[in-house]
């Protein structure tokens, strides 16, 4: 085969200039520190690099939300940690206030403390976070969500729990409604309530007993009518209708009827009436203020009656406390578990993130040994093809005529 | 003697003339498109003495163009593919390199504005969160924006690329029709003696034109070369051309059409005719590489645009007014081709925007009906008389909803472009950082006083409402559910003072999803009679990100493409797409121009000089001269000889 003169010069500049795009491409390669400068380098590789950004990033991003999501939550049960503290000495308080000793000046200092602890109590329901939002106000984080008026304290906030996006699919709620932990307490013993009736005469108290079988409890409201001393009669107030009559009284036995059970204690008068009361909502607050009554109130000596409503509202108080402490405890548990969760989710985050990483930079990044290799073996092809170039276009007939 | 003389003189002629065709062809080793020319000769014609035949020397019988016209036609259809490919890939690296920059894409300011959403969900009440969200929604539309003005500047200098070959075509066809009038003449002149130079000229000419646009030659006996483009058009014919000119399309304000001038009238040139070269390769980027990113980009846009809008529009805001649309994207673009009769306009709006694609949609009234035909594919998506198209029609599988007004002629069309204008089209509708629409509107409440354990889950807006939006009416009024016994509920709407529900039949042990006024809520639990909850407006709710929480789900969540991938899934698809024909268009770029290669080395090892060649060529006719001279001077000395016999 022939080969022209300019045909070997053609060939031989492409070449070199073939092998100079590689070695830039290489060069490029190695100075950027990606193996994809351009999504022709390798589509496929260029898409799922796009992805697994996003995916990195919406992962750091779900690290952020839990941090943000952490600080909220242990700031609610830093909250109601001193709240669990403020009902176990107010339940100390309630139990000591039933011993029989207690002086006027005693009890009205210890009506004084709860008095003080109501007021701390309010003043941690309204806690705010940094910004100044209340946390316990549900969406209404402006709006101070416990107040006291002369009905009480009454909530001005929601329901609305506040979430955060914790990890891909998971929401984690971050507040817990101030009516749940503060408000919606259920007196009695959670399901029904056993109160005196205001009027009684007698000296005897009743305890908030036990449901004994939850089939037989129909809900209804009962009374217990104090016939003679000895008798008494059952009445179910919802329908109207008796329940049993002259059942004789014994001081401290259990009285039993429709699935519930429960004591009544002392000597009751004739005509004392004892309510027994499907449980209603009791806020803390109110428990409170009722054991500040229940602390000041004037006990005359030599009055039975007296002394009874006095041990009834020690009694009930340190119950409705119990149920409250509970009920702070149930909310700190479930804030316990999210933030348990939420620690799981950062060491599966974190995890996630590194696996990412290693696989972006896998898919994009320049593997610097075979780069260089490649450059290495570039370089020699093109001396190689530069010199043969210079020694055969050398050669030329025209030399030796 | 005398013919020894005539002889040897005959043979210093023929070695002059292989001396000069050897020179001519040193002199011409790097002249683009020159073929090595050979002297011809022959044995002078011989005289009969008797005694045999004797020769009467050499004789020039003609100059040769040492030209394969085979080789010729394959290095012309090398060239046209090569620089076909090498136009397209050129573009392609252009927009690939766009789409593929780590630190200029749109997946990083798809991530700063989907990160500035989840701090607004993490901080609702937060002024300055909710602004950095403004912020980097601002970039992500700059960023879209960006993206369109670069594909913008591509497209323009692809338009100017477009005129400049045009030119060029018409330059080549003047300069090939003026060689075609001098060949003639030459050839007319000295029948059997071809001007070799200028054929070299003219096919030249030929293998520069083959470079813009794919053509066919026809060699006519006279000397004539008709140089014709696509699918017969003239070119040129003889000494006469037809040009060629550019003009903007008819469907398209922004492209360049090819069309032939005659006789002061331009007919559009198919694309189809126009094939191979780089004015091809100018084509068949614009419409397999340029457009479909264009309009992939615009379906990010809008899918993005209305998604987003959806959910923001369920929301409440910071003032405790419902949500506006956040972004404002651009309306689908319909242009009647220019050569409508009709009265007939159409308008496109976006039915839904998961199930926009990246096509182009061509309507063509045959008489009887409006046919909608995919311009990628060419294929027929859907046909509608008059009257459903006037009363508008939803288009199957385009997400697009048309709608005529006017009556159209036989054979008039539109062009409907549903993204191609989003991406630049798309803007902020929302700066007041306070607008944003981070609450649900409404919430529900249970009454500190309910006895029983029944339990109100969150109230959000109904996402199964018909319509979604605009949201119901009453959607934020009092409503109050009310057990009349452990049971039964009833749903009342206190402010329009009307029973939603009455006496329902309630299962505490599986609940209930309460769906009345256009908003959604769960109850489970078992309430006690007379135990109310009530469903409101959600007032002061400055902390609640339950909306804006959904907005960053939106993030991960398959909206586009009928709900099979993200806005980043379909930017990925997007960069795949232009990475993979970037790609196939480098590898067969490459493999043409190796193939072009080839063929040139195989055309060049027949017409090119290779002057170590021309070096023993001009020693054998030096040495020739020489012995010629010499036979000469032999043939001096025997007539001295005679001379001395007679002296």
């Amino acid at each position: 085969m022939r080969i022209s003169t300019s045909t070997f010069y053609n060939e031989s500049v492409t070449s070199m200039n073939q092998m100079q795009v590689n070695i830039a491409q290489t060069t490029q390669q190695l100075a950027t520190g990606r193996k994809i400068l351009s999504p022709a380098d390798d589509p496929a590789a260029a898409a799922r690099a796009s992805e697994l950004t996003q995916t990195d990033s919406a992962n750091t991003q779900f690290g952020s939300n839990r941090i943000a999501a952490t600080n909220v939550l242990s700031l609610a049960d830093g909250v109601l940690q001193s709240v669990t503290n403020l009902l176990l000495d107010a339940k100390d308080v309630s139990a000591a206030a039933a011993n029989g000793m207690l002086d006027p000046a005693a009890r009205k200092s210890m009506a004084v403390d709860i008095q003080g602890r109501l007021q701390e109590l309010l003043g941690l329901a309204n806690s705010t976070d940094g910004t100044g939002n209340y946390i316990f106000a549900g969406a209404q984080g402006k709006v101070q969500p416990f107040a006291d008026t002369a009905a009480g304290v009454v909530y001005q906030g929601d329901d609305v729990q506040r979430k955060v996006q914790a990890a891909p699919g998971r929401q984690i709620p971050i507040t817990d409604s101030g009516a749940d932990i503060f408000m919606r307490i259920r007196n009695g013993n959670g399901t029904f309530n056993a109160s005196p009736a205001l009027a009684n005469t007698g000296d005897s108290t009743i305890n908030q007993g036990i449901v004994t079988d939850t089939a037989l409890y129909d809900g209804h409201t009962y009374q217990i009518v104090f016939t003679a001393a000895n008798t008494y009669d059952i009445n179910d107030v919802t329908t109207g209708l008796p329940v049993s009559a002259g059942n004789a009284y014994v001081s401290g036995q259990a009285i039993s009827f429709k699935g519930i059970q429960f004591e009544i204690k002392g000597t009751p008068a004739i005509n004392d009436k004892f309510d027994v009361a499907p449980s209603k909502n009791q806020s803390i607050f109110d428990t409170l203020t009722k054991l500040v009554a229940t602390l000041n109130t004037n006990i005359p000596t030599g009055s039975p009656m007296n002394v009874a409503t006095y041990r009834q509202g020690l009694s009930d108080a340190f119950n409705t406390l119990d149920q409250s402490l509970s009920s702070v405890l149930g909310v700190r548990a479930t804030m316990g578990a999210r933030l348990n969760e939420l620690d799981a989710l950062n060491v599966t985050g974190e995890n996630l993130g590194l696996e990412y990483k290693a696989t972006l930079s896998k898919i994009q990044d320049t593997d610097y040994n075979k780069a260089i290799s490649d450059l290495t073996q570039q370089q020699m092809v093109l001396t190689a093809a530069q010199k043969s170039f210079s020694q055969v276009s050398k050669m030329s007939l025209f030399d030796y005529l | 003697m005398a013919g020894i003389y005539g002889i040897g003189v005959s043979a210093l002629k023929a070695a002059q003339a292989g001396i000069a065709a050897t020179t001519h062809n040193i002199a011409n080793a790097n002249t683009p498109g020159y073929s090595r020319q050979e002297v011809m000769q022959a044995a002078g014609m011989a005289q009969n003495t008797g005694s045999g035949y004797f020769g009467q020397g050499a004789n020039v019988t003609s100059v040769l163009r040492r030209y394969d016209q085979f080789l010729g036609v394959q290095v012309l259809e090398a060239q046209t593919q090569t620089s076909n490919l090498t136009a397209q890939f050129d573009l392609a690296q252009e927009v690939s390199n766009l789409f593929g920059d780590p630190n200029g894409g749109l997946t990083p300011a798809l991530q700063d504005f989907f990160g500035a959403v989840n701090t607004v969900s993490n901080a609702p009440e937060s002024i300055a969160a909710r602004q950095t969200m403004i912020g980097s929604a601002q970039s992500l539309v700059n960023r879209l924006d960006t993206f369109d003005q670069r594909l913008s500047q591509i497209r323009e200098s692809l338009n100017g690329r477009m005129t400049s070959s045009v030119t060029l075509i018409n330059s080549y066809a003047k300069q090939i029709a003026a060689l075609n009038d001098n060949i003639v003449q030459l050839q007319a002149k000295t029948p059997g003696q071809a001007p070799n130079d200028l054929l070299d000229q003219r096919d030249l000419l030929v293998s520069q034109l083959s470079q813009e646009v794919r053509v066919t030659t026809v060699s006519q006996p006279e000397g004539s070369m008709d140089v014709f483009i696509g699918n017969g058009q003239s070119l040129v014919v003889g000494n006469k051309i037809s040009s060629l000119h550019t003009v903007t399309s008819a469907t398209d304000p922004t492209a360049l059409d090819v069309a032939y001038l005659n006789n002061g009238k331009s007919a559009k040139i198919q694309q189809s005719e126009l094939q191979g070269g780089n004015l091809g390769g100018y084509l068949d980027f614009r419409q397999n590489i340029l457009d479909p990113a264009v309009n992939s980009l615009g379906r990010i846009a809008i899918g993005l645009a209305e998604t987003f809008n959806q959910q923001h529009q369920q929301g409440m805001d910071l003032k405790g007014a419902l949500g506006s649309t956040f972004f404002a994207s651009a309306a689908p673009r319909t242009t009647p081709a220019s050569s409508n009769l009709g009265s007939g306009a159409l308008t496109a709006t976006i039915s839904n925007a998961s199930a926009l694609t990246a096509s182009d949609y061509s309507v063509q009234f045959d008489g009887v009906n409006y046919n909608i035909f995919d311009t990628t594919s060419n294929t027929l998506v859907q046909s509608f008389t008059a009257a459903q198209l006037t009363a508008g029609q939803v288009v199957a599988g385009t997400g697009i909803t048309l709608q005529l007004t006017g009556v159209a002629s036989v054979g008039d069309s539109f062009l409907v472009r549903p993204t191609a204008d989003a991406a630049k089209g798309i803007t902020l509708n929302i700066t007041d950082p306070t607008k944003i629409a981070a609450a649900s509107p409404v919430r529900s409440n249970a009454p500190i006083s309910n006895t029983g354990m029944g339990v109100i889950g969150a109230a959000a807006v109904d996402p199964t409402a018909v319509p979604l939006l605009p949201l119901n009416a009453n959607l934020q009024n009092l409503v109050t559910v009310t057990f009349t016994d452990a049971t039964h509920f009833t749903v009342t709407d206190n402010t329009t003072a009307t029973n939603l529900a009455v006496g329902t039949l309630y299962d505490p042990a599986v609940g209930a999803t309460l769906s009345f006024n256009g908003w959604t809520a769960k109850l489970t639990g078992a309430p006690s009679a007379s135990d109310t909850f009530t469903i409101q407006r959600n007032t002061n709710a400055s902390s609640d990100g339950s909306n804006v929480l959904k907005m960053a789900e939106l993030q991960t969540a398959n909206t586009m493409a009928n709900g099979t991938t993200s806005y980043q899934g379909a930017y990925g698809q997007l960069i795949s797409q232009v990475g993979t024909q970037t790609r196939e268009l480098d590898v067969t770029s490459k493999a043409q121009s190796s193939m072009l290669a080839q063929v040139v080395k195989a055309q060049q090892s027949t017409s090119g000089v290779n002057l170590d060649e021309e070096a023993a060529n001009l020693l054998k006719y030096q040495q020739a001269y020489q012995a010629a001279a010499k036979a000469m001077a032999i043939s001096q000395s025997m007539f001295d000889s005679l001379l001395q016999l007679g002296g």
